[in-house]
């Protein structure tokens, strides 16, 4: 067991070393950790806010135990939302596993500290945003200590089942990893196949329920329970957790606990019996199995021709983030397929409602939906969407000690730089389109307010790849053995989140200033706004490029 | 040609790492840097190179300077970094027309050129694979190949002898030679002593970040009147 505890330590140190680093009290790090502060305070406060909200709703008309539900269903999802991302990742890419396998480690070991790392990842975000609001409902219920300490296990205990589901779905389809012929396809193949699976998965299981919210607190109380009763169907864990944390009766939260406790060792046992028998042969596979596919093709006499450099350079950027399987999952696909994933949930919901989809046209129709407000909330949710492109925001981190190949050739540094964002623009597009498509689905916009709406979209889309690529160029994390660490285990990921916030905010002072204003002269008023405070950035990128470069040695 | 003059850089305030470095490497000369482990040889090839920036003094390449025209003094070198997993992603042919379009290698010529070195370090057959799937050694030719596309006038390598098998180190010796020949600078740092000894026509040795000895083996010898080896003079360097 002492081997597991250190392999999980080193794991953990290898993947989070960069944090540490800079987590460190040294006079540097001080301003740093402020930020820490208050990003945590911020993000709490804002959780805090919320569940004040939700809870006093509740609380009213008596159904405040629905919460309960709601909570750890929303940890649940989130687990098996991380988990679709870092699993195949943690389990199979990292590169340390190539000297892992030398050493004299039983294979169980190595599976028990790979899911470890997997649960305390999910932990740092699950804690956050399952625990203040579970407080928020002992206060506010005047629940005793006996609740937080149910609640605190309860935490702990919702999101292994998730995880361990997803890892054997990851394992089952890698274990074929070593008959493959081509290694760098199937590792392809294979990751888009996790995500396909999954979220099939959860758009049938959304479209089984009506989930569609409704303006009545009562109505939305139902659908929610709804939801959850059906969750609980698939993991009875869920259930028994519900029933402990909302009983005041210490026997039957006790009950509730050891059931839980007995199907998560169940599960558990399951999982490392079949981890056992398909994980080691799928990493070796993964690794060795079917080398990488030669190709005997003669050159073609094309590939010699020239290009221009920005499309040369370009398409190197695109090439390296297509072609590697962990860079394609966390920094691209998640611009096309959180889109998509919305659609299908929204589509699915609305279909399974008796009349939903024409219920909901009535509802619109008695709406003005041409208006400015409608266009800010569509701008919202285009931020929210595009927080998840992680291409600029690693753009110097994925070249790792190779970025000094940008200091040595003749090339102006800023030139690169722009080379580096267009593909984090070309994604923004593609996730304005799709969202925009989907807005139309709904709202049958006037065409003139969705191009408006484009031009807006993508000059705050330029606006986000230019900051976040000043942001890795200020912090780049250059020395990783893992592509993971750079496209999942970075701080610097926080930063889209944080300039999604801060436009939305924007979007809400706008809509809160200019509410009556004509949607076109207000869209104006935005893309000036915005395009300013492109230009200023672009203006500070280009008169501080080798300041900028600093770090990168 | 390549003029250090007066150089100095300090990673930390009032400790120079690069004290006062005076170089000057001529055309058809091939130079060996050599230094003891963080001795500043790295440091130094990285401010040639303009990767680190220069606290006091100047770099020339052809009389360009690296702190004032610095894109055109990169124009002037091609460079082989000691780490050759690079672009692991991209195929052999695609890394290389990359390059030539980095250095803006004229369509008439790329195909003879990128053919010529390839086939010269036999991986020809193998550029329309990733370099992910190339070994060590291999990666090292692509890496030599994309930094001799252009015919620069002056090939810096930094440890380019590591990985190479005993073929493509004699391949790579005799290319720096015939490059040296054609009136062309080659100033690469090594650890392997026996490569500086038969290959240079001068070398340089830096220790503690200052420059110790500047010229041939045999100005070496007469400077400490014994006949050892350069390993044994190295260390008798180095250690005062």
């Amino acid at each position: 067991m002492n081997k597991v505890i250190e392999l999980t330590k080193i794991f953990l140190k290898t993947s989070f070393s960069n944090m540490d680093a800079k987590m460190g009290v040294s006079t540097k790090s001080k301003g740093k950790l402020l930020l820490y502060a208050f990003l945590v305070l911020y993000f709490g406060g804002l959780i805090i806010l919320l569940s004040y909200n939700l809870l006093t709703g509740l609380i009213a008309i008596h159904q405040e135990t629905v919460f309960i539900g709601m909570i750890l269903f929303m940890i649940f999802g989130l687990a098996i939302f991380q988990s679709i991302f870092s699993s195949i990742n943690i389990l199979y890419f990292t590169k340390d596993t190539e000297y892992l396998l030398p050493l004299p480690l039983k294979p169980y070991q190595i599976i028990l500290a790979r899911t470890n790392v997997m649960l305390i990842a999910e932990y740092v975000l699950i804690f956050l945003v399952g625990l203040i609001p579970l407080a928020m409902y002992g206060i506010l219920t005047g629940a005793g200590v006996f609740f937080y300490i149910k609640m605190v296990l309860a935490v702990i205990l919702v999101p292994i089942l998730p995880v361990l589901l997803i890892n054997i779905i990851v394992m089952a389809i890698m274990s074929f990893a070593r008959l493959t012929k081509n290694r760098n396809r199937f590792q392809l193949i294979a990751s888009l196949l996790v995500l396909v699976i999954i979220v099939g998965l959860s758009i049938s299981m959304s479209g089984m329920k009506e989930d569609i919210s409704n303006e009545e607190m009562a109505q939305m109380v139902v659908q929610a329970n709804g939801m959850i009763e059906l969750i609980k169907g698939y993991f009875p864990t869920l259930d028994f957790l519900i029933e402990t944390l909302v009983t005041n009766e210490i026997g039957i939260a006790i009950i509730g606990f050891l059931k839980t406790i007995l199907i998560t060792i169940l599960a558990f046992v399951i999982y490392m019996f079949i981890a056992q028998k398909i994980y080691l042969k799928g990493l070796v596979g993964n690794l060795f199995g079917g080398g990488y596919k030669k190709s005997n093709k003669q050159i073609n006499q094309k590939e010699y021709s020239n290009s221009k450099l920005y499309k040369s350079y370009v398409g190197k950027e695109f090439k390296n983030l297509l072609r590697n399987p962990v860079f394609l999952m966390q920094c691209l696909l998640p611009a096309i397929l959180i889109p998509i994933l919305m659609v299908g949930i929204i589509y699915a919901g609305i279909n399974s409602e008796d009349n939903g989809m024409a219920e909901l046209t009535k509802m619109l129709g008695q709406m003005q939906t041409n208006s400015f407000m409608i266009a800010c909330v569509i701008l919202g949710i285009i931020q929210f969407f595009t927080m998840f492109i992680y291409i600029s925001i690693t753009a110097i981190s994925r070249d790792g000690e190779n970025a000094v190949f940008m200091k040595y050739i003749p090339v102006p540094l800023y030139n690169q730089y722009i080379y580096k964002i267009i593909p984090n623009i070309i994604m923004n597009i593609v996730t304005i389109i799709i969202t925009l498509g989907m807005a139309q689905y709904i709202l049958h916009l006037p065409i003139i307010t969705l191009i408006t709406l484009l031009i807006v979209a993508t000059i705050m889309g330029v606006l986000q790849s230019i900051l976040m690529l000043i942001i890795d160029l200020k912090r780049p994390k250059l020395n990783w053995d893992s592509e993971y660490a750079v496209a999942k285990q970075n701080l610097n990921l926080i930063f889209p989140m944080i300039l999604a916030m801060v436009n939305i905010m924007v979007l809400v002072g706008a809509v809160a200033l200019l509410e009556n204003i004509n949607v076109y002269i207000g869209l104006i008023i935005l893309g000036i706004l915005f395009a300013i405070i492109t230009i200023a950035m672009n203006k500070y990128l280009n008169k501080n490029q080798d300041k900028l470069a600093e770090k990168i040695i | 040609m390549i003029e250090i003059k007066n150089v100095s850089k300090s990673y930390v305030k009032g400790k120079k790492s690069i004290d006062n470095l005076n170089l000057e490497i001529k055309n058809g000369e091939i130079f060996g840097f050599l230094g003891p482990n963080g001795a500043g040889k790295t440091t130094t090839i990285r401010m040639i190179t303009g990767i680190l920036n220069i606290d006091e003094g100047d770099i020339l390449i052809d009389g360009k300077s690296i702190k004032e025209e610095p894109l055109e003094a990169k124009k002037n070198f091609g460079f082989v970094p000691d780490s050759p997993d690079m672009f692991l992603k991209l195929k052999g042919i695609e890394y290389l027309t990359f390059m030539a379009d980095v250095y803006d290698v004229p369509q008439n010529k790329r195909k003879e050129k990128i053919e010529g070195l390839t086939k010269k370090f036999e991986i020809y057959d193998e550029l329309n694979n990733e370099i992910q799937s190339y070994s060590h050694g291999m990666r090292q030719k692509i890496v030599i190949c994309g930094a001799l596309l252009s015919e620069p006038k002056n090939w810096i390598l930094d440890e380019p002898m590591t990985g190479l098998d005993p073929k493509s180190s004699y391949d790579l010796k005799e290319m720096m030679r015939e490059h040296a020949k054609s009136g062309k600078t080659v100033f690469f740092s090594t650890h392997i002593l026996e490569v500086a000894e038969k290959l240079c026509d001068r070398v340089g040795i830096i220790n503690k970040g200052k420059l110790v000895f500047v010229g041939t083996f045999d100005e070496m010898k007469q400077k400490f009147k014994e006949e050892a080896s350069l390993e044994k003079l190295f260390l008798e360097i180095t250690e005062e």
